[in-house]
């Protein structure tokens, strides 16, 4: 799974808070899941805009995992303005799914 | 995008689970009238509650709450979604209890009226969402085409009712019971299960198979093949051609379960539920029904008409495809509303349970087991006419009922514990 940033300490700071929204349906991460696509922090603006892809075009969880990576994002960046953006260029696919998520999902 | 609020999904989902209970019950207590032929007072009560109370109202309340994610906008009118279930819940029981004590007088018409009203209101409401939102979606397509076969249907099934004490019709009303009951079995069941169940299913099994062209063969099989019907059915009416429109409809059929069997083939999450397992065994009880009907076109032409198998035809469309789909897809999609309900607002910042874990798994594996044995020897029952199957078996679809309402009961109260 590769998540692009523009700043590789922050960005695994906010991953690692990020693994605690879960996908409802599946009990996996948004981490795990390869959701999360991009994570760029504009200090000037001080803003974060996290950019996420969701499993399909229409899930009816889309709008619930916005809010919480949105909830979550606040709470570790309490001094940053939060934007989630969702894309579907390009569309998901199993390939981000991380190693442990596979697991998880095979079990 | 914003879902349709659950005061809005949640009393079609609670009224739906009644009619099931109420349906089962009727059934236990006809046993009698099931060896018989299909046009019996209780036998028309029966198929309407299962056909509107059950999975006409179900599907209204999860199509509420699934156009806005189809069309990726909001519902038009939450308020007409509402007005559609008071109307509707009014208006199913006058006409059940107007076909169980057969007065189709006032009762009956005012329930067919009110029914009417309120299918009215839901296309309205559909074709609106559609248009406001100006998103293209194959699956929107089909449930804005299946709601205006469902429209026509419950014209048709009033225009009937009125015929039955004014005759108006070049025919008596029994006539055209085959017509009415296909255009809301094929183009409101078949077209709307199709359609969502092309989305749901690869989203559920986290399955990457997608083909829109099967989809719109599908569509185009479907709606073709009871225009089809309806045409030769109006246009030759006692000459029996209409019965070759089974041919579209079993291509439709195939395709969907190569569509369904591919997805299957392709899921990513290699566990299934029981959920969905008794959602994918529906695909395979869809073939049931088209089997039955092979077996009476050929019968007929060979031995004359049977007055069972229609019987056993009807109730394996209402008690065995359709009922087993819904009871499969209430424990996937009511678990996420309520979830949504309760703990959406929590999602991240604590530990939430999973949508999964907001009902009874041992209630729905009893329900399950009762359900299927009571659908195989009720379906038995039927086709051999024999009364003491039919008392054996009518109790454990009443139990199936009862779990099931148990288990939609504890979902629907669970955010009162927790709000």
């Amino acid at each position: 799974m590769d998540v692009i940033t523009n700043n590789t300490l922050r960005c695994t700071i906010a991953l690692a808070a990020l693994e605690s929204v879960v996908d409802p349906e599946l009990g996996l991460n948004v981490v795990d899941l390869g959701l999360i696509c991009q994570v760029d922090f504009d200090d000037a603006a001080g803003k974060i805009f996290v950019q996420m892809m969701l499993t399909a075009r229409f899930c009816p969880m889309g709008e619930s995992l916005i809010n919480a990576i949105a909830r979550v994002m606040e709470a570790t960046f309490p001094f940053a303005g939060i934007t989630v953006l969702q894309t579907f260029d390009p569309p998901w696919d199993h390939s981000r799914i991380s190693p442990e998520g596979k697991r998880f999902l095979n079990r | 995008m914003k879902h349709t609020p659950h005061t809005v999904v949640l009393p079609f989902y609670g009224y739906a689970a009644i009619a099931l209970l109420a349906a089962t019950i009727l059934l236990a207590c006809s046993t009698g009238a099931m060896t018989g032929h299909y046009f019996q007072p209780h036998v028309l009560a029966i198929t309407h509650a299962m056909a509107l109370g059950w999975g006409t109202m179900i599907i209204l309340g999860a199509s509420h709450q699934l156009i806005p994610v189809l069309i990726e906008g909001r519902l038009y009118s939450n308020t007409l979604a509402m007005l559609c279930f008071v109307l509707a819940a009014m208006g199913i029981p006058l006409l059940v209890y107007g076909f169980y004590v057969f007065d189709l007088g006032w009762p009956a018409k005012a329930g067919g009226i009110l029914i009417n009203v309120a299918v009215s209101l839901y296309v309205v409401n559909v074709v609106l969402s559609v248009q406001k939102s100006g998103k293209e979606s194959i699956q929107a397509v089909f449930v804005l085409t299946a709601a205006c076969w469902l429209l026509l249907t419950t014209g048709v099934g009033l225009l009937l009712l009125y015929n039955f004490t004014d005759p108006f019709l070049s025919r008596d009303s029994l006539a055209f019971l085959s017509l009415h009951m296909h255009l809301g079995v094929i183009g409101w069941f078949l077209l709307l299960v199709a359609g969502v169940g092309s989305r749901l299913v690869p989203m559920f099994l986290l399955s990457k198979y997608s083909n829109t062209s099967q989809l719109w063969w599908m569509y185009a099989l479907i709606n073709g093949g009871l225009l089809l019907f309806v045409f030769l059915f109006v246009r030759f009416p006692e000459s029996g051609w209409h019965k070759i429109a089974i041919l579209p409809l079993a291509m439709a059929l195939l395709i969907f379960g190569v569509y369904c069997f591919r997805v299957y083939q392709s899921r990513i999450r290699k566990r299934v539920d029981g959920q969905m397992r008794l959602s994918i065994l529906s695909i395979l009880m869809a073939f049931l029904p088209l089997f039955i009907i092979a077996v009476i076109s050929i019968g007929s032409a060979v031995v004359g008409n049977s007055p069972v198998l229609p019987l056993v035809y009807g109730f394996a469309i209402f008690f065995g495809w359709l009922t087993s789909i819904i009871l499969g897809m209430t424990f996937k999609t009511l678990p996420f509303i309520v979830w949504s309900k309760v703990y959406e607002h929590q999602a991240g910042l604590k530990k939430t349970p999973q949508p999964a874990d907001l009902f009874s798994h041992r209630l729905f594996r009893l329900m399950a087991l009762t359900y299927l044995a009571g659908f195989l020897l009720f379906a038995t029952g039927l086709a051999w006419k024999n009364i003491i199957v039919l008392n054996f078996s009518a109790p454990l679809l009443v139990t199936a009922a009862f779990c099931y309402n148990l288990n939609v009961f504890k979902l629907v109260f669970h955010g009162r514990h927790h709000q």
